[in-house]
């Protein structure tokens, strides 16, 4: 059977092994044919109630079988999915909704509260399927138990694989977040690499500990699928224990982990990994951020059994490049490779002017073919620049994405990761633009100068803490600003300190000296609980 | 002060960094997002400090840590158990 679209792999194997487990959560399963069957169902309410092809649906729930019923049903609609952080500020998630215009949105019970609080914004939601409370404004609302109801055979849209198939939000350095659009044709190259790359099949179980709005997530569920494999979907809370997450491992019999380093170095300090049967896991795949190499080689020492891959691409790119770790030398801990681009990509690598740089030399990283985004929702100024285009034959262009990622290619053959060109930067796996963090500490009315950046956090990440020279006569604190913050940041982008000063240390040309505010910040943490 | 408001205190004025926040005893911590990871880290080292007691890797469980009340109940049987 052919596969164009995320949905086709779904659809075949409902055929082929319908009582395959295709989704878990907490015990629950949705077999092959349960899941094929619900999200028809699903997606024909979608369409019954005015989705059309190219729309976007945004899921604002907590993860759940519904959380893979949800992106399938709205795919399957011909719309485009839209993860919303459930853990995000309504005004936030209302931003969102208003600047991809969903009219749609699925949801669940345990969120009413919040979809209360978003629907005090000027948002313009029509139908709500998840949550029965009426909300009144004309807002129609379904429970799932409703959207499963109908029909269960597929719509035939007429789908092709340069329809949109879902947009990821991340930081946006202007101040509000920006929406990568990705295509069946992106995110279903990157599946197929994947499955054949770490030879995904039927029996394996696939850990999803990313949220939906990562794009560890489109691994999870779109390789798994392709696959015929099974997905574990582990709820937010056990994310944040390691003794729950090494017993889950264990008791789901997990064969494929992928999460951000961060979340395997706590499994491997407190999860207590060592005390586990671990037999069914023969991958661990790690991507969002660089794994600090001694905790890695602990790692990698106390599961002698198991293979280790790093996985690097910006979110614009799905996936870009990998690197099959097999051993590291003891005695140092420069940082692991991101390796090479995967099947079906072009690299190159250029200068300031877009000129190829000669191999072993600095350059930013530039990525063609089929896991490239189609662009950022509604940002045709930015779409204008991302891109490099070289010319081609026949007067056409061969279009590049600029990751903005600096690399160098080492005597192997293999990437290695050298920073970023902006000031974009990672956080324990999140991706955080300093700049949207600022603009954001300038939105309140007290702050005259604002001053964010990064601190070490002694596990190889960063945290974020910030200064702030208030407006003269202004009264400011930490808490106030905090508050601000959190109205409109996610939680990982509030600053673990916020000092408020007199006056910001200048270099000689006057600029704000960012450094010497950093290793102030660094002194003043040390000894505290973050330095753990 | 009594256990809970103890953790109730520390919890808002150190992980929320609101000291007027509402936060109820039997609230999930969790599904509220008011606890992420370095968050349970201040946590657990707080409470080892202040309750003198030590809080081994693998009572860090949700089921430990899901509420006030939880963590509470958890203390308790610790307490006895010391």
């Amino acid at each position: 059977m052919y596969r164009f679209l995320l949905t086709d792999a779904l659809r075949d194997w409902a055929e082929k092994t319908p009582d395959q487990p295709a989704v878990r959560f907490s015990g629950q399963s949705l077999t092959y044919a349960e899941l094929e069957a619900r999200t028809n169902s699903a997606a024909r309410l979608l369409i019954d109630q005015g989705v059309q092809r190219g729309d976007r649906v945004g899921i604002f729930m907590n993860k759940s079988l519904e959380s893979a019923v949800s992106l399938y049903a709205i795919m399957k609609a011909g719309a485009a999915y839209v993860p919303l952080d459930p853990f995000a500020p309504p005004q936030r998630a209302a931003y969102v909704i208003q600047n991809c215009g969903i009219r749609h949105l699925l949801s669940a019970a345990s969120r009413a509260g919040q979809v209360y609080e978003i629907l005090k914004e000027p948002v313009e939601l029509e139908c709500l399927v998840g949550v029965e409370q009426v909300f009144g404004r004309g807002l129609r609302s379904f429970s799932w138990e409703q959207a499963y109801a109908g029909p269960s055979n597929p719509p035939d849209l007429r789908l092709t694989e340069q329809d949109l198939a879902y947009i990821l939000y991340t930081s946006g350095s202007t101040g509000v977040p920006k929406g990568i659009m990705h295509t069946h044709r992106s995110g279903l190259s990157f599946a197929e690499w994947a499955v054949q790359t770490y030879d995904l099949v039927p029996g394996d179980r696939l850990s999803n500990h990313a949220p939906l709005h990562f794009d560890l997530s489109t691994f999870d569920f779109f390789a798994g699928a392709v696959a015929g494999a099974t997905t574990t979907i582990i709820p937010e809370a056990l994310t944040k224990f390691p003794a729950n997450l090494s017993q889950l491992i264990e008791q789901e019999r997990i064969s494929v982990w992928y999460s951000v380093p961060f979340a395997l170095i706590q499994l491997m300090e407190r999860g207590g990994l060592e005390k586990r049967d671990l037999s069914a896991l023969r991958w661990i795949l790690f991507a969002g951020e660089v794994f600090p190499t001694k905790h890695l080689r602990q790692l990698m020492a106390l599961l002698p059994d198991i293979r280790f891959s790093n996985l690097f691409g910006p979110t614009e790119t799905n996936v870009c490049t990998f690197y099959h770790v097999t051993q590291i030398p003891p005695d140092t801990d420069e940082p692991i490779p991101i390796g090479k681009a995967c099947a079906n990509l072009e690299d190159l690598v250029v200068d300031d002017h877009d000129r190829p740089v000669p191999p072993g030399e600095a350059g930013e990283l530039l990525m063609r073919g089929g896991v490239v985004m189609k662009g950022y929702w509604g940002m045709p100024e930015r779409n204008a620049v991302c891109f490099y285009r070289r010319p081609a034959p026949g007067s056409f262009e061969d279009v590049f994405y600029r990751t903005g990622d600096l690399v160098q290619l080492d005597p192997e053959g293999n990437y290695r990761y050298l920073g970023r060109k902006d000031r974009q930067i990672k956080t324990r796996g999140y991706r955080v633009e300093l700049d949207e963090v600022e603009v954001s500490l300038h939105s309140h009315a007290g702050v005259f100068e604002a001053a964010v950046y990064t601190v070490p956090d002694q596990q190889g990440s960063n945290l974020i803490a910030a200064s702030v020279v208030p407006h003269p006569g202004a009264e400011l604190d930490e808490p106030t600003l905090v508050e601000h913050l959190k109205s409109r940041l996610p939680f990982y982008a509030i600053p673990v300190r916020i000092w408020i000063m007199n006056e910001f240390p200048r270099t000689s040309t006057g600029k704000i000296n960012r450094r010497e505010l950093q290793a102030m910040a660094v002194q003043n943490l040390n000894g505290s609980e973050f330095q753990i | 002060m009594d256990r809970k408001a103890t953790l109730s205190s520390y919890i808002k004025d150190e992980i929320m960094r609101n000291p007027k926040a509402n936060l109820r005893d039997d609230e999930d911590l969790l599904s509220a997002g008011i606890l992420d990871s370095l968050a349970i880290l201040q946590l657990v080292a707080f409470i080892e400090e202040r309750f003198k007691i030590k809080v081994p890797d693998e009572d860090v469980v949700f089921e430990n840590f899901q509420s006030i009340d939880a963590l509470s109940r958890y203390l308790e049987t610790q307490k006895e158990a010391g």
